[in-house]
């Protein structure tokens, strides 16, 4: 398998790209991991002219955390770089599971969590934990900065809200609030190297008695051309004492509201069945961290 | 002489000794066929069908030949030679001939100088094709005479075997208790590692040279001489090492006659490596079946008869077929006793890649569903799983009604041993809803009686050849696939000779350089490379002996040779260096050779397909596999496998264990993961291995193997097959595991998630 | 349109002439004959083109040479220290985790990065360090252990891997003489 002839750019600033993207305008793609861009070169699914290599540009590298703010990690941040990274794990540990369920450690050496959000697979594994702990897309042009929720950005299978000449340079995430807990579940056939048949991220804010629901967002991968944010599941939980049943009405409530399709993985009707399965592991999950210890679960199934 | 093997005081054979090419492996330095490369070679690559069915109208190369670099262009027109390996139907092409019958069916090759070049070359050849309906189903195919996919062939169905032993229908009138299921099996492929690779090389004589990634270097070299028209003797198939083939690399491919076709075409080396999707097209893998089954049982749970109908699919092109037909026919003779049968099979060409043969061939279906059959028909007697199977299982000596004897078994051994260090009796029927245990037995052949066209040379060979500059060499015929045949046999031939198994050099795999062999197929090569190598030692030590005979003042036979010392049994003293009496033989009688041959008994049944499950000993083996099932998504896990198998004396016992884990894992990967899954319009929708789902290393369960004390005195050093025996229980003892777990018996492959929860949901609804 | 960069490999720096569209595993097998690094996919699935870039596994038949300009590469081949195997790869042999050997090369180097961040990595997370690693032969129980294996060997300082055997005192004839002349 081989790639199709193009040129190749290794610029060092945020500007050179932009530059490059000016001047190449649609024949040039975004390089980062390069697990799914040269994938589909290699299968001729695209042909680009030029490939701009953004790895080196330090600026869109690296995760910063500031205490009662957030975190903004750089969109060439390696999945294993997130999966690693204390303060992902320790805050946002949805997405701390979620990037340790991608692919293989090669993939994870090599893939980014901004790659993950562009290529807009529907079945990826960041993108539900980014959207379920609020994350916005800083994306940048020529024009200017601007911010989006990363729900607004995912437009469907593998189409993006990026304008011509921008790029993805990172996300923010907001300083979870307290008692807050956010868990990911996904269910492939075997347990590694899987894409996924469904997944799902919830993050469960609790008010000060440990028992209600203050906030909670459920957003399911798989089940629709872009992640879907289980919005009636969250509004039965909002305000309401968690216990088993809470949990088993929003994970069937989500799983109604799911719109899965029949592939080759699997039929829609267990898509939305194992959906519920999914939602409520994760629901409960995250309740139990926030109830009886920290950290707990996660185990994907 | 006495026979050293009686006394089993070995020091070569019964060791774990590492591979003899372990460690050249971990440095990387092994040499695959990829790896190699010749002076001026090019690269060659194959234009595949986007049909499943058509009639090639035209193949217009003149664009794809104007492309610089581009040095050659063929299609199927230039080779219209067709072969097999049956060569008795033969139906394949170099490349397709007037019509291609699967989606990805090569249609043309290039030679170009570099792999870019060549592939652009493919874009540019234009084939106009006129679609013809693509029959993918083998019932659809038999009802569809209008459509033949092999115009000689009414109803697509390439051959129908019939077999009937005593009186079945009244064995099973008579039965106390009688069972009748359907299964069916699915679509799998080998996926090894390594694909396909071949590198053609014609020299100034016009001698050719291919080197190729095959199991079976001699068919290959039959072949290339029928598809190219060339003697023999002016081919030589060497083997470079080989990344797995499971039975995958024993057709002869498309790469290997393209390459050579090629090479001849354009006066350079060749060089033609599949891509991962061209791998699923060759394929040959795994017959899916259809298969209806009634076991008869008396009271006490006695086998009376089994009735047996098996619907295979074939794919496009004949291949193993046949062969893969009366296996299926075989496997229901052992390791049970069956006083009455009745085999009806029928091998049916469809639209889709071929099937042919992969590990445990012809065992592993109807396996699949004996086993099922017969953990609920020891429910309908009353007695455990475990109790029908012992009642059944053979023993040394037993002959099956189709006139197959097993010299050696230690089944019940197995069965026992399995049953005990797992728990079975006190977990079977009593782990908490979602957990279960299965059993299921097996066996399989150690090699063939018979050669696939009529001959009556010896099927192994082997030559052994000692000097005092190279020390001892050992050349045979016999392939290493990754299997360890050179590790083994270099033990036996130092075992025989008394010198290290490390100093035993071996040239195998080769036309030119060792002597024949049929190939690493069959589980042939460890008894029946082995007994020639036995041979061959016995030569070398014949003249050795006679050297110190003199020499110590002893007689002959009653010598004996370890560690390089030749010594009296009776009188240890009296010894002399091996080395000493070699230069002694050479300098009175010049060259130290020995040459050894083996072919097995030719025995068999005097009806259609009784010369197919002929072997001169069998491999037994018994697992019991625990696993769990999530109940709200129906993911299945394997949880253990505790194994006990009979493989006679283990040459290598560390290689042993390896046959049986990957066995294991292979096993699993069909019962739950692995299935090739085609479009309507014959398309593989998953030829790469992210849909088609291998067991990774998280997929592992704890693995309890055992090799069950055993020693085969038909066998060299005792030793049968351990390669393909170890597959034929996995499958069922997982779905006798599930059934335990949940209540829900499992006949259709693979049992994935969403047919359990399926059927658990059945089930709830149901009660 | 090619262009001459430089690579470094095993700690060696090698000119190669590139072009952006060349693969690493491409570049490493034909341009510079390291061998060892094996294509069993082309797709990112099997891991048989498993190398090490900068420490990290990376399937080099998904990156691009020219991506590597400045970066350490490691292969199968830079192991093995002064002709002797690294204690991966001792392990790999004494363990019968190695067949048919074509997922060898890379499945070490799987092992030698997840080694190298974990020193001591329990069973799970060996297991799931090398999941991007297809065997088809062994069934992965060697290989695990042979990893786990090595761990213990590496933290006990056993870097050297097991002494080589040494001849027994006074073992009657043995090999050949070298010169192939034979004592009496």
């Amino acid at each position: 398998m081989l790639l199709p002839e193009f040129e190749y750019f290794a610029p060092g600033t945020v500007e050179e790209v932009l530059a490059l993207l000016e001047r190449f305008g649609d024949g040039a793609k975004i390089l980062a991991g390069g697990t799914d861009l040269l994938l589909m070169m290699k299968d001729k699914v695209i042909r680009p002219r030029c490939l701009i290599d953004i790895t080196g540009v330090a600026a869109l590298n690296g995760i910063r955390y500031t205490p009662g703010q957030g975190l903004i990690i750089g969109a060439a941040a390696k999945i294993a770089v997130v999966e690693r990274s204390p303060v992902v794990r320790e805050k946002y540990f949805a997405l701390h599971q979620a990037a340790g369920e991608l692919g293989s450690a090669q993939v994870r050496a090599m893939a980014t969590i901004g790659g993950n959000s562009c290529h807009a697979s529907p079945a990826a594994e960041t993108p539900p934990p980014l959207i379920a702990l609020g994350a916005k897309v800083k994306l940048q042009s020529r024009a200017g900065e601007r911010e989006l929720p990363l729900a607004d950005f995912i437009l469907g299978n593998r189409q993006t809200a990026l304008r011509n000449g921008e790029i993805l340079t990172g996300f923010f995430l907001p300083e979870p609030p307290p008692n807050s807990a956010s868990r990911y579940q996904c269910l492939g056939l075997r347990d590694a190297m899987e894409i996924d048949i469904v997944n799902a991220a919830v993050n469960l804010v609790l008010d000060e008695d440990g028992a209600t629901c203050r906030d909670v967002r459920i957003v399911m991968g798989s089940v629709a051309p872009a992640p879907l944010r289980a919005r009636q599941a969250e509004s039965t939980l909002a305000g309401r004492r968690l216990d088993a049943a809470a949990i088993e009405e929003a994970a069937r409530i989500a799983a109604g509201e799911a719109k899965p399709i029949s592939d080759l993985r699997a039929s829609a009707e267990y898509r939305r069945e194992v959906t519920a399965v999914v939602v409520k592991r994760a629901l409960q999950q995250a309740f139990y961290a926030l109830t009886a210890g920290p950290n707990k679960g996660g185990l994907c199934s | 002489m006495i026979d050293r093997d009686l006394d089993r005081n070995f020091t070569a054979v019964g060791k774990s000794v590492p591979r003899k090419d372990a460690a050249l492996k971990a440095r990387g330095e092994a040499k695959y066929t990829d790896d190699l490369t010749l002076p001026g070679m090019l690269y060659g690559k194959i234009k595949r069908s986007p049909y499943a069915h058509a009639i090639i109208k035209n193949i217009d190369c003149s664009r794809a030949l104007a492309l610089p670099g581009v040095q050659a262009v063929i299609t199927g027109q230039e080779a219209p030679i067709p072969y097999g390996i049956v060569p008795q139907n033969p139906t394949e092409y170099a490349l397709a001939v007037g019509k291609v019958r699967y989606s990805g069916e090569g249609v043309a090759a290039v030679a170009a100088v570099d792999e870019e070049t060549a592939e652009e070359a493919l874009e540019l050849i234009t084939v106009e094709y006129e679609p013809l309906p693509a029959l993918l189903d083998p019932l659809e195919a038999m009802a569809r005479d209008d459509v033949r996919i092999h115009e000689n062939v009414p109803y697509n169905i390439m051959y129908e075997g019939n077999q009937e032993f005593g009186d079945p229908d009244g064995a099973l009138a008579r039965s106390a208790y009688v069972l009748e299921r359907e299964f069916k099996t699915s679509y799998v492929n080998h996926a090894f590692l390594e694909p396909h690779a071949a590198l053609a090389g014609f020299s100034p004589n016009g001698e050719l040279t291919l080197y190729a990634s095959t199991q079976i270097p001699h068919y290959l070299h039959r072949t290339l001489s029928l598809v190219l028209q060339m003697p023999m003797h002016k081919i030589r198939v060497s083997v470079p090492t080989v990344g797995g083939g499971f039975g995958g690399k024993g057709e002869v491919s498309s790469a290997e006659l393209c390459a050579a076709l090629l090479a001849r075409k354009t006066g350079r080396p060749v060089k033609v490596t599949y891509e991962r999707s061209e791998v699923f097209a060759q394929h040959k893998g795994r017959h899916p079946c259809l298969i209806k089954m009634k076991i008869g049982v008396d009271k006490d749970g006695l086998i009376q008869a089994v009735d047996f109908d098996n619907i295979l699919d074939g794919g496009a092109y004949a291949g193993w077929g046949i062969v893969v037909l009366f296996y299926t026919a075989a496997m229901i003779h052992l390791p049970y006793k069956v006083p009455n049968a009745r085999f009806r099979g029928r091998r049916v060409f469809t639209n889709k890649p071929t099937t042919g043969a992969m590990r445990g061939l012809g065992g592993v279906q109807p396996r699949f569903a004996m086993e099922s059959m017969l953990d609920e028909l020891a429910g309908m007697v009353g007695i455990s799983p475990y109790e029908i199977r012992m009642r059944n299982a053979v023993e040394s000596g037993y002959t099956t009604k189709s006139n197959v004897y097993v010299p050696h078994s230690e089944f019940k051994k197995c069965l026992q041993t399995a049953v005990e260090k797992s728990g079975y009796l006190e977990k079977h029927g009593k782990l908490p809803f979602g957990r279960g245990i299965g059993l299921a037995g097996g066996y399989y052949i150690s090699g063939t009686a018979y050669t696939l066209y009529m001959s009556y040379k010896p099927h192994s060979s082997a030559m052994i050849r000692v000097d005092t500059e190279a020390g001892v060499t050992l050349y045979c015929g016999a392939t290493d696939i990754g299997q360890g045949s050179d590790t083994v046999m270099a033990q036996m031939a130092a075992e025989a000779l008394g010198v290290k198994y490390e100093d035993v050099h071996v040239v195998s795999g080769d036309t030119t350089l060792a002597p024949f062999d049929l190939g690493s197929f069959a589980s042939r090569v460890t008894y029946g490379t082995g007994q020639a190598i036995k041979m061959a030692a016995a030569e070398i030590n014949k003249k050795l002996f006679a050297i110190a005979a003199a020499e110590l003042g002893v007689r002959a036979e009653h010598l004996t040779a370890k560690n390089y010392r030749i010594f009296s049994r009776f009188e240890p003293k009296k010894a002399m260096d091996w080395y000493k009496a070699v230069e002694k033989y050479i300098d009175a009688q010049g060259p130290l050779v020995g040459t050894g041959h083996y072919t097995p008994p030719r025995t068999g049944g005097k009806f259609q397909g009784g010369k197919i499950g002929q072997s001169p000993t069998f491999g037994f083996s018994a697992q019991v596999t625990e696993v769990e099932v999530d109940l709200k998504t129906g993911r299945v896990k394997v949880l253990k496998v505790t194994e006990a198998g009979d493989c006679g004396q283990a040459i290598n016992p560390m290689s042993v264990e390896g046959q049986v884990e990957g066995s294991i894992l292979m096993g699993m990967g069909q019962a739950l993961y692995e299935e090739i899954k085609v479009a309507p319009d014959g398309k593989i929708l998953n030829p790469n291995l992210h849909d088609y789902k291998i067991p990774t290393a998280m997929e592992l369960p704890a693995i309890d193997s055992t090799i069950v004390e055993s020693y085969d005195p038909t066998a060299p050093f005792g030793a049968k097959e351990s390669g393909e025996g170890p597959i034929q229980p996995v499958i069922p003892a997982i779905a006798n595991a599930v059934a335990d777990a949940i209540g829900v018996r499992f006949t259709d492959l693979p049992i994935t998630p969403e047919k359990v929860l399926r059927a658990l949901q059945k089930k709830k609804q149901q009660s | 349109m090619k262009q001459l960069i430089e690579l470094q490999v095993n700690g060696e720096t090698y000119a190669v002439p590139v072009s952006p569209r060349d693969l690493l595993v491409d570049v490493l097998r034909k341009k510079l004959g390291l061998t060892g690094t094996k294509k069993g996919c082309g797709q990112g699935d099997c891991g048989a083109c498993t190398v090490l870039v900068d420490g990290e596994p990376v399937l080099s038949c998904l990156t691009l040479a020219i991506a590597c300009r400045g970066k350490k590469i490691t292969t199968i081949e830079g192991l093995a220290e002064n002709g002797r195997l690294h204690p991966l790869q001792q392990s790999f042999v004494d363990h019968g985790a190695i067949q048919c050997g074509f997922c060898t090369p890379g499945m070490i180097l799987s092992a030698k990065a997840l080694l190298d961040r974990n020193p001591a990595p329990p069973e799970e997370e060996i297991k799931r360090g090398l999941a991007g690693n297809l065997c088809r032969c062994t069934g992965y129980k060697k290989i695990v252990e042979a990893v786990g294996a090595a761990a213990r060997a590496l933290t006990a300082g056993n870097l050297a891997g097991p002494p080589p055997e040494e001849p027994a005192a006074g073992e009657p004839a043995g090999a050949l003489p070298a010169n192939g002349e034979v004592k009496s």
